[in-house]
């Protein structure tokens, strides 16, 4: 009960809660311009997060990812332009809501089940956590391994891509964390003579090129998307509640898949919604009416996408092992506060964990009366030219990256990896399994080559420890499974 | 830049012998079988593999399957083909290009010349007219200096035009 009071004094600090309402502003905006991506929105955050207090700094991200995964549902339901990659699997269907002439109420089921969405996943995030942490205690180096190496096939598998490209992007990861000398011999690698990098690539430059920088370099050749008609607005919450009675089969099942799929190291929201969607369609009573203007698949996608992004806070708080690529982000910063992810976390810092919780909840609390604003604001938002926005995130980019070590190469680095990551996704290379591959790669060594050392060179133990053996099996089973998927299509593919 | 699975996988290839390669040169620690050596060339021999997969076209199938379903999900229009595809390619180089001007120019210039600078480029290149292009270039450089110096005391260089704050 102490842990819980002096969590709330945590939480009602004047600066935590100017930061949540800024960030959630912030994420809302962000969110709605399409193009530029809730993970986008929180790397740009990253630096400001520096100059706050560790309550502060956590309770910005969790408020602006929140509200820009919701807030990606505007453009997609207005002007069929999903504005984040997590709005992109039910965008037709919210889109065809709005040619009936319902845009409200296909806005009004984006914002309150994805506000649901969010308070549920919190839910399953207090749930989970302890029961994990103890489990989590009893974890070696060789679980440690398998849990981490788990996390990147896990992000290769969900990448909607080739797995053999998705593998090999986060391999060019792995590789780009070898720089330097931040490995457990301390020897410096491919420094190539260069001062530099004997400190290694530093992730959080790395993460805005590949993230906000390359977007700009793609607005370039893209053509302007079009300009949102003016519009008045009626009720958004009506029939809220209406609909809440009439589909609860849809919308537990759109939290739980959510969560399932939060909790797996690697796999985010953007999966969450294209699983969550494809479900709600198959198990559906009335399919036919799918893709015509039909709240199911709105209901089921739209809670999913926002519960996952609870639960991916799961596998990152207790093993350090990033959800998706948002909380990859959001690791870095723990870290950078002394708030080290870790099962003992729970044991030590029990006060900010239930800060955190809280932060949480009234994130998404906000989020219907902050949403609706935006909603009714969205065709002033969304008139803002390109040409103004793109320059000033060049310029956010720019000072950003400085600022997490007040060094120009940091800079150099930026404009690198916005190079990388522009090649790479034009060339279908997935850039999510590239960047966990660069923030993962440290501690897949670390417990790889500590491993190694314990054993003598053996490999027996990495699979004779019951948990670990589990580990294994399913991160096989990861690597395995396109392979699985190949040979069953062209059987059935024969068989026809 | 679009390049054949063919032209990216070899490189892919060449990548990963290199790592390979390199990591094998590095000195071993005294005293202990598993020295720096051991994970680059695993995750350069993954990578060889995986790019010699890749320029064999396999698993191209999938992602033919994920475009289509990306496709008819979404119908932004396609990149314009009017322009030359030169003119097309240097200006997807000119964010990563006003970056490196920023590192050798911000000592000297300043930040907020140099910012005026950056910003002027990339609105006139995505298109803006003037009107908007220069007050924008003139606004926006001095309220992210005023965060970032005054609030968040990163230390911007002053250069030419040291900021009343």
């Amino acid at each position: 009960m102490d842990t819980l009071y002096e969590a709330l004094r945590l939480v009602f600090q004047p600066d935590v809660m100017l930061a949540i309402l800024l960030a959630s502003i912030y994420g809302l905006v962000v969110g709605s311009l399409p193009g530029l991506s809730a993970t986008m929105a929180t790397a740009l955050l990253v630096p400001i997060t520096f100059y706050l207090s560790p309550i502060a700094a956590v309770a910005t991200i969790i408020a602006a990812s929140a509200m820009a995964i919701f807030s990606g549902d505007i453009p997609g339901c207005l002007l069929r332009i999903p504005g984040t990659p997590a709005s992109a699997a039910y965008t037709d269907e919210a889109y065809a809501m709005t040619r009936k002439g319902q845009p409200e109420l296909a806005l009004g089921i984006c914002v309150w089940f994805s506000a649901i969405g969010g308070i549920i996943g919190t839910i399953s995030l207090i749930v989970l956590a302890p029961p994990l942490a103890n489990m989590a205690l009893e974890f070696s180096t060789y679980e440690y391994f398998w849990l981490a190496f788990l996390g990147l096939m896990c992000s290769t598998l969900v990448a909607r891509s080739s797995p053999v490209k998705a593998i090999a992007s986060m391999l060019i990861g792995l590789l780009i964390s070898c720089i330097g000398m931040e490995n457990p011999a301390g020897t410096p690698r491919f420094t190539f003579g260069a001062t530099d990098l004997l400190g290694g690539i530093e992730p959080i430059p790395a993460l805005v090129g590949v993230f906000a920088l390359s977007e700009v370099m793609r607005a370039m050749t893209t053509a302007e998307p079009p300009r949102l008609p003016r519009r008045r607005f009626g009720s958004i919450l009506k029939g809220m509640i209406a609909l809440t009675r009439k589909y609860p089969k849809p919308q537990v099942r759109g939290n739980i898949v959510g969560i399932i799929i939060g909790v797996l190291p690697g796999a985010g929201a953007d999966m969450a919604a294209w699983v969550s969607y494809a479900m709600s369609k198959r198990l559906s009573k009335e399919p036919e009416k799918f893709g015509t203007g039909h709240p199911e698949g709105l209901i089921e996608a739209g809670a999913s996408n926002n519960a996952s992004l609870a639960s991916g806070w799961v596998p990152s708080l207790l093993f350090g092992i990033p959800g998706d690529t948002i909380t990859a982000i959001a690791i870095g910063v723990l870290f950078m506060k002394g708030l080290n992810p870790g099962p003992t976390l729970f044991t030590e810092k029990a006060s900010s964990m239930y800060a955190l919780y809280i932060i949480f909840i009234i994130a998404n609390i906000l989020m219907i009366p902050l949403g609706i604003i935006m909603i009714r604001i969205a065709s002033f938002v969304l008139r803002a030219p390109r040409s103004a926005i793109m320059p000033v995130i060049v310029l956010l980019c720019a000072v950003g990256s400085f600022a997490t070590g007040n060094n120009l190469f940091l800079v150099i680095t930026l404009a690198a990896f916005g190079v990388i990551g522009y090649v790479m996704e034009r060339n279908g290379y997935p850039v999510a399994a590239l960047v966990l591959g660069i923030i993962m790669g440290t501690m897949v060594e670390q417990s790889f080559v500590t491993s190694l050392i314990k054993s003598d060179g053996s490999i027996w133990p990495f699979f004779s420890r019951p948990v670990a053996a589990i580990l294994a099996a399913l991160t096989f089973a990861a690597l395995l499974w396109p392979a699985f998927i190949w040979v069953n299509q062209r059987r059935r593919r024969a068989a026809a | 830049m679009h390049l054949p699975d063919k032209v990216s996988g070899l490189f892919l290839v060449g990548l990963g012998v290199a790592a390979a390669y390199g990591g094998s040169r590095l000195p071993p620690v005294p005293g202990q079988q598993i020295g720096p050596d051991v994970f680059p060339m695993v995750v350069g021999i993954g990578l060889a593999i995986c790019g010699a997969l890749i320029a064999l076209g396999i698993g191209r199938h999938f992602e033919e399957e994920a475009e289509a379903d990306l496709a008819a999900h979404s119908d932004q229009p396609a990149p314009g083909a009017t322009r030359s595809k030169w003119a097309v390619g240097l200006k997807v180089l000119l964010p990563p290009a006003l970056l490196l001007f920023y590192v050798v120019a911000v000592d000297r210039l300043g930040f907020v010349p140099t910012g005026a600078v950056m910003v002027l480029a990339t609105a006139l290149a995505l298109g803006a007219r003037l009107k908007l292009a220069l007050p924008l270039a003139l606004i926006a450089p001095v309220g992210v200096h005023l965060v970032f110096y005054k609030l968040l005391r990163v230390p911007l260089p002053d250069g030419l035009l040291p900021m009343p704050w």
